[in-house]
């Protein structure tokens, strides 16, 4: 149980790390991926919605340092996220390949979604604008790319402690 | 895929990280110093990363920027041998200006650009947010870096600091919806404000003057305000476009920044004002 904590609160570390360095450069359109939220949507989706929300809400103020935003803004937006999307998957019968790629867009936009609003009603006007529902979508097919990734490094690290190596097979 | 119960712990724990979540977000935006130094800590962990994730990928910026921009480059080039002649030429008339100017300086006793000294920092990377337009700086607080200090190239004004740690700045940029600047327009002298939308590199100027004229290409520099970020005389940007309607209170100028503000490597930090110059008495002993 413990080494499980470990491994999350590194997938958060590395997911907060990759964000803040690699992946501002690698913008499209002028929308980077927030992996953080694709990593809370894939937690949601393995472990439900109360994992994905404390998931989601950790992950969330993690990225709010690094931001421009008052804190604790993303975490509220990640955590209902989480809380959302784990409701969701409860009510899927089966699996299927393309779901971390829907969810992964789908909760994006979702997420970045309520991020602008909330913000926006928090004062941060400049949230409003018509662009940024350009860069909402352009971010959110960028995530649903993204979790072809995150989905595993996730899935790897909320399972119970199994010895299982990185990659899971 | 575990199948999850709606009971009411779930529902208590999703409220109890909501109220947190709006606590904290009312907290931060009335300023506090634990989460300022939260963040401090969080950026001063993170800046060495930054540094290395920055350098290599340097390269692979730069060949991407060649390869897709070869021929801008080169047309640029001949563009920018022709207006260094220019420029040779004018500086050689504004030579003759130059003592009159900052004798009128002096006895309006403002505070100008060669007041303020400069430190020089890398851009080590843009904000991680999809809605702001930031960059980070590889020097902070350590290296005498301050709260709102303006941040300029060697073109002219890039923005201001809006976070510092002891090792890394926070940079708000000029075209950011949340950034604004007193401006003057070059050859009306008039005074203006700019201001930004999401998207737009472009600024617009506000609270000018109906009578307000302006040509396309006219040079807007930081207004000379008491008590302003920004030393008077810094070039932000050139008129782009200019309109007035009939009904209009007051015409539309758009200003075309002078900084490439998505292609920074470096800046310079104004020290402004200096807290180490020594204050000069006023030429009339006033």
């Amino acid at each position: 149980m413990a080494l499980r904590r470990i491994r999350l609160a590194l997938v958060v570390l590395s997911l907060v790390v990759l964000q803040t360095t690699v992946f501002t450069h690698l913008r499209v359109f002028d929308a980077a991926p927030d992996l953080c939220l694709v990593g809370t949507i894939a937690m949601a989706y393995e472990e439900g919605p109360i994992p994905g929300a404390l998931f989601g809400f950790a992950s969330g103020l993690a990225t709010d340092l690094f931001l421009s935003t008052p804190v604790g803004l993303s975490a509220l937006a990640f955590a209902l996220t989480g809380y959302g999307v784990g409701l969701f998957q409860s009510g899927l019968i089966r699996e299927s390949k393309g779901i971390a790629f829907v969810l992964g867009g789908v909760g994006a936009l979702i997420g970045n979604l309520i991020f602008l609003v909330v913000g926006g009603l928090a004062g941060h006007d400049e949230l409003f604008a018509l662009h940024n529902i350009q860069v909402l979508i352009v971010a959110s097919f960028y995530d649903a790319l993204m979790a072809a990734a995150v989905f595993p490094f996730v899935r790897w690290a909320a399972k119970a402690d199994s010895g299982q190596a990185w990659p899971p097979h | 895929m575990v199948v999850y119960r709606r009971d009411t712990r779930g529902r208590s724990t999703l409220l109890i990280l909501i109220v947190v979540s709006l606590v904290l977000i009312t907290v931060d935006a009335n300023g506090n110093g634990v989460v300022d130094s939260v963040r401090s800590t969080a950026h001063n962990v993170i800046q060495p990363v930054q540094s290395v994730v920055n350098s290599a990928f340097q390269p692979v910026r730069n060949l991407a920027g060649g390869v897709t921009h070869y021929g801008a480059v080169k047309s640029e080039n001949a563009r920018l041998q022709r207006e260094i002649a220019d420029l040779r030429g004018q500086l050689r008339v504004d030579q003759t200006a130059g003592p009159q100017v900052s004798q009128l300086e002096k006895l309006l006793d403002l505070p100008t650009v060669e007041d303020a000294t400069g430190i020089v920092a890398e851009v080590t990377g843009t904000g991680p947010g999809n809605f702001e337009r930031t960059v980070t700086l590889n020097k902070g607080t350590g290296q005498g870096i301050r709260l709102h200090d303006p941040v300029v190239t060697g073109d002219g004004v890039v923005g201001n600091v809006t976070q510092v740690s002891s090792s890394q700045a926070t940079v708000t940029l000029l075209d950011s919806p949340t950034f604004g600047l007193g401006v003057r327009l070059e050859s009306s002298g008039a005074l203006a404000i700019t201001s930004a939308t999401a998207g737009d590199r472009d600024l617009t100027l506000s609270f000018l003057s109906s009578a307000v004229k302006a040509t396309k290409g006219e040079l807007v520099v930081t207004a000379a305000v008491p008590n302003a970020v920004f030393p008077p005389g810094l070039a932000v940007g050139t008129v782009a476009s200019y309109s007035k309607g009939v009904q209009d209170l007051e015409p539309t100028i758009t200003v075309a920044p002078v900084v490439d503000l998505d292609n920074l490597d470096y800046v310079k930090v104004l020290r402004y004002p200096d807290p180490t110059a020594t204050p000069t008495a006023a030429p009339n002993g006033g």
